[in-house]
């Protein structure tokens, strides 16, 4: 046969088909979340750390290059001013005035000077009056006198002078350096103007990146060459010139975006020159300098980035499998709960079955004798005997009583097997009860257990499932029934009242047997499926688990109390309505909620 | 045998009156008691050839009856009516020393032969300690005042 449970698959109505999917969807979210956040935290922390750590280490190093660089460049001008000034010394001590002032003489100088490099415009020999007494050199400065300008007068005084860029007669920008020579009288000078192109080139075209800047500046902040923006050779720095220090300095500018020269954040190197005190700076943009930090960073964040969308897509993956595996889960379940109640049901009828047996057999034995009894007495003295004719009405007396009484049992049997179809109807827990009772009672009674009812007459229906409600009691007064083995004569006590329960409002049903109780350490387990104390074959250990699983599928409770060797108490509480969920369920499967208008399900 | 005792044993009472009419009609010597202890009582004050005892009875049931009943060391048989579906409780009489089960309802014959055939079983055993208990008065004639004790 086929069974509807083997084929009745948990296919919900659509609404609370809805509920569950939306549950998944939580579930994935909150999966997917949870699993981003474990990945990300620590890869987040990791970079974090790393990236700090690298920035820090990396900036060092450049900024350490950075200072190697200014301190070589500026050795490479200390060493050219040092290099020319020591010339001219050289010069001004080997030679006499007469010797250089000779025709041509300081000419050959002023050759051998410029012989491996271009550096100086022109060499002069000036006398103590400021006069020129030789001049090699394009412009015509014969005849200029030198006595009143500030170099004239340092070198007078110091013997040994560099001047800062400045005009001078031939209105261009341009430094000396001058060299007294005092050992002779009169003193005279020698005088050579560095040429500007070329100290310029050797200052400025030092390749720092695309945005190196290189200038000299002197102590008034003027500058000594030009940078390649923000400012000309004489021209004013638009910075802070500050104190004179030694060694060199690298620090980080801002940047001045809201000047009238805006610059960008920048590195800065700056470093005095032993002689002049001229102060050498390197600028460059900061993005252009920590570019292979800055790059570096980025392929950090590229792989950051790419590493999340993995880890999104992973946990994304992962979740969806692991979410249809829970619903596969969930179906599996749903499924074999449903088998279980089936099964569960068919052993409690099975049951019932056996005891009603025994109270068909019972009044099917009295028929036969009743039978045998009229048989007998008509074999004695044929039926027109006066005994015959007395036993005759009686015996068919008894044979009326005793089939009705089977017809009983059968119709009440009968209307237990019809409700297998799981139904939301009104029900009159009184009644019910009664039922149930009537069916169990004379096999109860054979076992010498007497049923106690208090049923009041004032107590509301409720809409609940028979078939199920059916099983629940049918199993709950077995048991108590059963509990008795042992014991000549007991009671079982059912009594239904009205009562609220978490704010719902219901009845709750008590089925107090004296039977021979629960142990303490069994109480804990008797709604554990397959736990039986009953010998094997007599008991399935799926009553009580399944009334659980049934009474709270009703929206219900179920509470157990227990003495041993005084009896057993359970108390169940069911809802006047079943839960929202049930009623979809069944609205889905059976329509079976047409029965039962909307106004009902608000009693 | 006809004017055996029988001893019949349910909770049923018309069934019981029922079958002490037929048992009667076929000669036999019928108490009718409707319940387990009453049987015990019974026993202890007559005697019986054959106890017809049903199993499921309110107070002491049918296994506790049967087990009484042999404590009392009689040579009474016991057959076992019962109307419950399930044999197992029937067999498991068996085996604590029932002769026999029949299954409600039956038919009277049957039950007649089944009751014919715990008699003669009964009176098989009787002989035979009967016999056994002669042997030693023979060989010893004090001991007939311990085996034959004097009735009440």
């Amino acid at each position: 046969m086929a069974n509807a449970a083997e084929h009745a698959t948990p296919e919900h109505p659509p609404e609370l088909a809805a509920e569950r999917t939306a549950n998944y969807r939580r579930l994935f979210r909150r999966f997917v979340l949870l699993t981003i956040l474990c990945s990300f935290l620590p890869l987040l922390l990791v970079g974090w750390g790393i990236n700090i750590h690298y920035t820090r280490f990396a900036r060092q190093r450049m900024m350490d290059n950075f200072r190697t660089e200014i301190d070589h460049h500026r050795r490479v001008i200390e060493l050219f001013l040092e290099d020319l000034s020591a010339e001219l010394q050289l010069v001004a001590l080997t030679h006499t005035r007469e010797q250089l002032v000779a025709q041509g003489n300081l000419h050959t100088v002023f050759g051998l000077i410029n012989r491996d490099q271009w550096s100086i415009t022109d060499l002069g020999v000036i006398g103590e009056d400021g006069r020129h007494l030789a001049y090699v050199g394009p412009h015509d400065l014969m005849d200029k006198n030198y006595r009143e300008t500030f170099w004239f007068k340092e070198v007078m005084n110091k013997g040994l002078y560099i001047s800062d860029m400045f005009m001078g007669f031939r209105k261009e920008p341009h430094f000396v350096i001058a060299v007294l020579n005092s050992r002779t009288n009169p003193r005279w000078i020698l005088r050579a103007t560095i040429d500007t192109e070329a100290f310029r080139s050797l200052v400025e075209n030092v390749q720092i990146g695309q945005t190196g800047v290189v200038y000299l500046v002197n102590g008034d902040g003027i500058f000594q060459t030009s940078p390649r923006y923000f400012g000309e050779i004489m021209g004013t720095t638009p910075f802070p010139v500050g104190e004179e220090h030694d060694g060199t300095r690298v620090y980080e500018f801002k940047g001045n975006g809201d000047g009238p020269q805006p610059l960008p954040r920048q590195v800065v190197g700056q470093a005095w020159l032993r002689q002049p005190r001229w102060k050498l700076v390197v600028r460059q943009d900061f993005k252009e300098a920590f570019a292979q930090v800055n790059h570096a960073n980025r392929a950090m964040l590229i792989f950051l980035h790419v590493s999340g969308l993995t880890i999104l897509a992973v946990a994304v993956l992962v979740t969806r499998h692991m979410i249809a595996a829970i619903r596969k889960r969930d179906l599996d379940a749903d499924r074999l709960n449903q088998q279980l109640h089936q099964t569960g049901k068919l052993a409690a009828i099975g049951q019932l079955a056996a005891g009603v047996a025994h109270e068909i057999n019972n009044p099917l034995a009295i028929v036969l004798t009743e039978r045998q009894i009229l048989l007998d007495m008509a074999g004695n003295g044929g039926i027109a005997e006066a005994a015959f004719q007395e036993q005759f009405p009686q015996s068919m007396n008894q044979i009326h009583t005793q089939v009705l009484r089977c017809k009983r049992i059968t119709q009440n049997l009968l209307r237990f097997s019809r409700r297998t179809q799981s139904v939301i109807e009104p029900v009159d827990l009184s009644a019910f009860l009664g039922e149930i009772v009537e069916l169990m009672e004379r096999e109860a009674r054979a076992g010498g257990v007497k049923f106690f009812e208090e049923f009041p007459a004032d107590l509301p229906t409720i809409l609940s499932d028979p078939s199920q409600l059916q099983q629940v009691f049918l199993n709950l007064i077995t048991n108590a029934i059963d509990a008795h083995e042992g014991k000549p004569y007991g009671s079982v006590r059912i009594t239904t009242a009205s009562h609220r329960e978490k704010g719902m409002d219901g009845v709750r049903i008590l089925i107090a047997d004296s039977g021979c109780g629960i142990p303490a350490e069994n109480l804990e387990r008797i709604y554990e499926p397959f736990f039986t104390t009953k010998p094997e074959g007599k008991g399935t250990g799926l009553g009580l688990a399944i009334c659980y699983s049934i009474v709270r599928r009703l929206g219900g409770t179920m509470e157990v109390t227990s003495q041993v060797g005084t009896g057993t108490t359970f108390t169940l509480f069911l809802p006047a309505t079943p839960p929202r969920e049930l009623l979809m369920q069944l609205e889905g499967t059976t329509g079976a909620l047409g029965a039962c208008p909307a106004e009902t399900l608000n009693t | 045998m006809i004017g055996s005792k029988i001893l019949l044993v349910d909770d049923e009472v018309v069934f019981t009156d029922n079958m002490s009419k037929l048992l009667a009609h076929r000669g036999y010597r019928v108490t009718a008691v409707n319940g387990g202890e009453a049987a015990i009582k019974a026993l202890e004050e007559g005697d019986f050839d054959v106890v017809v005892l049903d199993l499921k009875m309110p107070g002491m049931d049918g296994l506790t009856t049967l087990k009484e009943i042999k404590k009392l060391g009689l040579f009474t048989e016991t057959m076992i009516l019962t109307g419950h579906g399930a044999i197992d409780s029937a067999l498991e009489a068996v085996k604590l020393g029932a002769y026999d089960y029949l299954t409600k309802p039956c038919d009277i014959d049957d039950l007649v032969a089944k009751i014919e055939g715990a008699w003669s079983k009964k009176d098989t055993m009787h002989k035979k300690d009967l016999g056994e208990k002669i042997q030693k008065v023979v060989e010893s004639p004090k001991s007939a005042f311990t085996l034959f004790p004097r009735k009440k």
